[in-house]
């Protein structure tokens, strides 16, 4: 009996076969658009998860659920003391012992697990911190904790999946169309974050505690189910890889000899640079807008869409200039930055000039110089990657990009909080008080130029004669 | 049969060799864990707010 049931099992698996299981059959070099699209999706998940964050819940924490600003802003910075981690996540992955040779998708999985979670538990730790209903009686340290694991959890499964992903994206395709991939995951995560903006407004504009837990339980739902189609039968079963019995890395020897890389390091600092100079302008351009352009809530509102426009025209341009042979991926950074400081040099004049379309014009630049740099600068990671350290290179550059990220919207909110509070008081003129802010920033990308210009120059060379070690591996990864 | 089923390298009907299928079914078993966890948490907290029980 329970044999005759055994075969039958048996006979019906046999037919069904790999075909439902979630590996690609073999590793393809040919990966077609679909696919790639397809696997960009978790980059769609990663910016839902970054505007609620950082937009929705900022706001909604604050407004409707009356919790204090300063316990927002540090709930709200929880996630970025995971970035660091990213270096040892993509490290880990890149050394991964699985049976099925799989090196990034139980990662994306784990990933999207703890991101899953943290969103589940995410509402109703928000309405227990916030003293909802009978929540008042419940213990302060109820709230206080189950809120700070719910953003820690998201954190930990947005950098894993996001470091992950990028590497499994590095990993499928040749190294021409890498460009290609970089401005696909980008435009990606941009259409992400608006596309959850609006529909999170949208949602929430009659807020009532019930539909906060559908809209974040919501976004643990559609979390789940787009990075699953995302991974699905994308990375291929690997048995050489699997009973392979090299002996395993460990995490100092890697990082040295990751660092030894020429240019490695260097490239580090211009993305913290570059990114920190253009993220603080992220949160500062809107208030500006209002306070020293007198500019609607409406108006200043698009100003975010005229950046993200920028942006895209960035990704576009940065992805055609690179899928050329010469294309050097320095090069167009360093065109983002330079593009920058002008277009804060326009900011600027507006404070003498108030034109509002200087502004806008500043604005569109400032984001097609975003756009430009973003991609240049993970262009040139993915290049430099030796194939065996792809997980670290990219787990190093988010952990350097997030960081830098974090904190320049950390000091961009402080600033902006701040010049609010003493215009308010009459203390100061709004206006001019963000003069030293974007003089900052230009200072910031003044300095990205210039630590880029050597690497530049030392690329010239390459072509020339003989090369650094850095710029060899480029060259080589170029003629394959 | 006990060979068969000892062999690292037989690929089963599945298309799968036996630690193979028992990595896949390792993900099943870790995300009902975690699934479990976080939806005792969830409870916990939704209890605080609005208790069902009294």
């Amino acid at each position: 009996m329970l044999n005759n049931y055994r075969r039958y099992a048996l006979g019906k698996l046999s037919r069904i076969g790999p075909k439902y299981l979630p590996f690609a059959d073999v590793a393809t070099t040919d990966v077609p658009l679909s696919r790639l699209l397809r696997l960009s999706l978790f980059q769609v998940t990663v910016g839902m998860a970054l505007v609620l964050l950082v937009g929705t819940l900022n706001r909604v924490m604050i407004v409707e659920l009356s919790v204090p600003a300063t316990l927002v802003g540090v709930m709200l910075a929880l996630p970025i003391i995971f970035a660091p981690f990213r270096v040892l996540i993509g490290f880990r992955s890149d050394t991964h012992v699985s049976a099925l040779g799989w090196r990034r998708v139980p990662f994306i999985w784990k990933g999207t697990m703890l991101q899953f979670g943290g969103f589940a538990i995410m509402p109703f730790a928000l309405l227990v911190l916030s003293g909802y209903g009978e929540a008042v009686d419940a213990p302060r340290w109820l709230g206080l904790s189950s809120a700070a694991l719910a953003f820690l959890l998201v954190g930990a499964g947005l950098h894993t999946v996001q470091t992950t992903g990028l590497a499994l994206a590095t990993d499928l395709v040749d190294t021409e169309d890498q460009p290609k991939v970089v401005g696909l995951m980008y435009v990606a995560l941009l259409l992400g974050m608006i596309a959850s903006a609006l529909i999170f407004g949208a949602l929430l504009e009659n807020y009532t505690p019930g539909r906060l837990i559908q809209v974040i339980q919501g976004s643990a739902v559609v979390t789940v189910a787009l990075n699953l189609t995302a991974i699905w039968k994308q990375e291929a079963r690997d048995r050489q890889r699997a009973q392979s019995k090299a002996p395993k890395a460990n995490f100092d020897e890697s990082w040295r000899a990751f660092a030894r890389n020429a240019g490695a390091l260097r490239l580090l600092v211009i993305i913290g640079l570059g990114t920190a100079g253009f993220g603080m302008a992220d949160v500062l351009i809107e208030p500006y807008g209002g306070q020293a352009l007198g500019m609607s809530v409406a108006g200043t509102t698009k100003l975010t869409a005229v950046m993200a426009f920028g942006g895209l025209i960035g990704f576009g341009l940065a992805s055609k200039i690179l899928s050329q042979k010469d294309g050097c991926p320095s090069s167009v950074a360093n065109m983002g930055a330079i593009i920058g400081i002008p277009a804060f040099l326009a900011i600027i004049a507006t404070l003498s000039f108030p034109r509002v379309e200087l502004f806008v014009l500043a604005t569109l630049f400032l984001g097609l110089g975003a756009g430009l740099f973003g991609h240049g600068t993970l262009t040139a990671t993915m290049r430099a990657a030796p194939k065996e350290q792809v997980g670290l290179a990219l787990g190093t550059w988010g952990a350097v990009q997030a960081t830098a990220a974090g904190l320049a919207i950390a000091i961009g909110g402080i600033m902006r909080d701040l010049i609010t509070g003493w215009s308010a008081a009459g203390q100061v003129n709004p206006a001019s008080a963000y003069l030293p802010v974007f003089v900052f920033e230009i200072i910031l990308l003044a300095l990205a130029c210039f630590v880029l210009v050597p690497m530049m120059r030392q690329r010239g060379q390459a072509r020339k004669s003989s090369a650094p070690a850095y710029v060899q591996t480029e060259a080589s990864f170029e003629t394959r | 049969m006990s060979d068969t089923a000892d062999d690292p390298d037989k690929v089963w009907p599945t298309g799968l060799t036996l630690s193979e299928a028992e990595e896949v079914h390792s993900y099943l078993i870790d995300g009902t864990r975690v699934f479990g966890g976080i939806a005792l948490l969830a409870h916990i907290l939704v209890a605080a707010t609005t208790p069902w029980l009294g």
